[in-house]
């Protein structure tokens, strides 16, 4: 490769003679003779190999070719110069320069001088190409720690002892910086490792294994992860740790848990499904029948059948779609007396038709509170229809039913509603189950929702439901909600469906 | 006229059949469990059953059982009309198995054609 060369000589002679000897050798040569010339080419930058008599008319420039050198490292310097200026020049330059070269000059000297310096601008090349790449890995080094840390996943090594030996961030933040301690210890708080540990299987067989688990972080938090392996190989190619990485899958459990619970509900409950649909059709056979028969008696029975099964249909699907969609409240303000109303209006049709007498106790005015009146109206309503029917299912003729309702305030200014029944009241199991999703009491004329979803509405609220039962005699339900709505209100669906089911 | 029990537990489905029977020139007889259905079949005699599978107590395939071991009875033809899944392996000697809600002209005419 040809070199640029900048020469810097005073003497015009001598500068050609020079040019020429180096264009030679393919060496593209560019020429100053005076200080403003050389300050001028030494800005074009143009050359690698600056050759200069630092002497120019008597004065030196040794000063710029040190600013040059300090500015542009990889430009080799060689001076040249009369023999009496050698020892100045070496004195001013010193390392600045690679050669001294005396005139006349040594044309074997010089070939020496401008070899040298090519081997020197080749190395500083190098060095200059090892050094970005040393701070490239560096980079990466960062990059790749930086990576390890931020996996929104927990990573942890493990060795052959099941000691931990390292973890990420996320890890470090939950589990702890408990480096040397069993990894089982630290993810699942046990004493031995766990049955189908993927970490043993992985240093067993070099593979990658996974395995889903439950992991009690430091703070008791669950997590449900999946977790997947991979060996970490020493030069020998021999497995000396295992990453373990796992990702929380918490909510996609949950997810699941609610879809497989709904599953769950909708099996369960299609048998009474078609049965209500049968009896819908016998309805509306026997409305047809009637209508062509013109018999009043047959259509009034008939209109009941259908009523009743629409009722049964409507009241199914709407605790259906309130199960399945996990739903935010709509507070609006409402008049406590007149909800307390509405829900008694609604069910006292039900109790007249099967004798039994409605008593309330109810003041004129309770002022207002904030609810969702629609789902608060559909849970009150769901009670009092249990305690109800509990009169209507009640098997001792002798008996005289009445359901009682209440409305009053306590002392912290809540509203509280009691629902009073003579019916057939709960057995211990009933009792201990009555909230529970999917228990129902009432065969396949129950979804099991409707007492789940009221206990979750009236929780939601902010309220909470006392019972009381004594099997034979009778059940009391007090509800008691604030009028306010809750500051911390508890989620929807979400956590309440954790703890309902099992997977 | 041609005899019909009809053994079901839900009052409205045993009204429904009741109805569409008589309309349609049957007499009936209805049971709501296992146990009635057991009693009433020996005394009444009909020329067919409608059964439904789920009862409380005891289930329809046991009904079904009782009255295959009495030699009387045991030609009587069973029509399963049940909201259960899985209902054809319940039990396979009846003449016919319809899932509720069925249609009314097809139990018609399973029942003309059984009752000739």
């Amino acid at each position: 490769m040809a070199e640029n060369i900048l020469l810097i000589e005073n003497n015009k002679e001598h500068a050609t003679a020079l040019q020429f000897y180096l264009e030679r050798s393919g060496i593209v040569v560019s020429i100053g003779t005076t200080t403003e010339e050389m300050v001028s080419k030494i800005a074009t930058k143009e050359f690698e190999i600056l050759l200069v008599n630092p002497f120019i008319n008597g004065s030196s420039v040794c000063p710029i070719v040190k600013e040059l050198k300090l500015a542009n490292p990889l430009v080799q310097v060689i001076i040249f110069c009369f023999k009496q200026h050698l020892n100045q020049a070496m004195d001013e330059i010193g390392t600045y320069a690679i050669h001294f070269l005396e005139i006349p000059i040594n044309s074997k000297a010089l070939d020496l001088a401008i070899t040298r310096a090519r081997k020197y601008i080749a190395n500083a090349r190098r060095i200059a190409v090892y050094s970005g790449r040393l701070a490239d890995l560096e980079h990466d080094r960062t990059l790749y720690h930086q990576l390890f840390n931020e996996v929104p996943c927990y990573i942890s090594i493990q060795n052959q002892d099941m000691r931990l030996i390292g973890g990420n961030s996320l890890f470090q933040k939950d589990f702890g910086n408990e480096i040397g301690e069993y990894c089982y210890q630290i993810y699942k708080h046990r004493t031995s490792p766990c049955p189908t540990c993927p970490v043993i299987k992985t240093f067993a067989d070099g593979k990658s294994h996974s395995t889903e688990e439950v992991v009690t972080s430091l703070s008791g938090q669950q997590y449900h992860v999946l977790t997947q392996t991979a060996p970490i190989f020493n030069d020998d190619g021999d497995i000396t740790q295992v990453m373990e990485i796992a990702t929380d899958i918490t909510q996609i459990r949950q997810l699941q848990g609610h879809l497989s619970s709904l599953g769950l509900m909708l099996g369960s409950m299609s048998h009474g499904v078609k049965g209500m649909l049968t009896a819908l059709d016998g309805g509306i056979y026997q409305m047809a029948s009637g209508l062509e028969k013109n018999d009043p008696e047959r259509i009034k029975k008939a209109f009941d059948i259908i009523k009743q099964m629409a009722d049964r249909i409507k009241k199914m699907v709407l605790e259906i779609l309130y199960y399945a969609k996990s739903r935010e409240l709509q507070y609006k303000t409402v008049d406590v007396v007149n909800l307390v109303r509405t829900v008694i209006t609604t069910v006292a049709n039900l109790a007249r038709k099967n004798h039994v007498t409605i008593e309330t106790d109810i003041p004129e005015y309770l002022g207002e509170m904030d609810i969702d009146a629609n789902w608060l109206q559909a849970a009150l309503v769901n009670l009092s229809e249990n305690a109800v029917e509990a009169c209507i299912y009640d098997k001792d003729k002798n008996k005289k039913y009445r359901v009682e309702f209440r409305l009053w305030e306590d002392d912290d200014n809540r509203v509280c509603i009691s629902i009073k029944d003579n019916g057939m009241g709960m057995d211990q199991d009933t009792y201990e189950r009555m909230f529970t999703l999917f228990f129902t009491s009432k065969g396949s004329q129950g979804t099991g929702l409707g007492l789940f979803i009221a206990n979750h509405v009236i929780k939601q609220h902010g309220g909470y439901i006392k019972v009381k039962s004594s099997l034979g005699e009778g059940t009391y339900f007090e509800i008691t909600i604030p009028r306010k709505k809750p500051e911390e209100s508890i989620a929807p669906f979400g956590k309440l469906i954790e703890k309902e089911s099992t997977y | 006229m041609k005899k019909i029990l009809i053994v079901d537990d839900d009052p409205n489905i045993r009204d429904y059949l009741v109805a569409l029977l008589e309309d349609n020139g049957y007499d009936t007889c209805t049971a709501s469990n296992v146990k009635d259905g057991l009693k009433i079949v020996k005394e009444y005699k009909p020329d067919l059953i409608t059964l439904d599978l789920e009862m409380p107590g005891e289930w329809g395939p046991r009904f079904y059982r009782q009255l295959s071991q009495d030699n009387e009875l045991k030609n009587t033809p069973v029509i399963v009309i049940s909201g259960l899944s899985g209902k054809d392996y319940a039990i396979s000697k009846a003449v016919a198995t319809l899932t509720k809600p069925f249609d009314k002209d097809e139990l018609l005419s399973i029942i003309k054609e059984n009752t000739l």
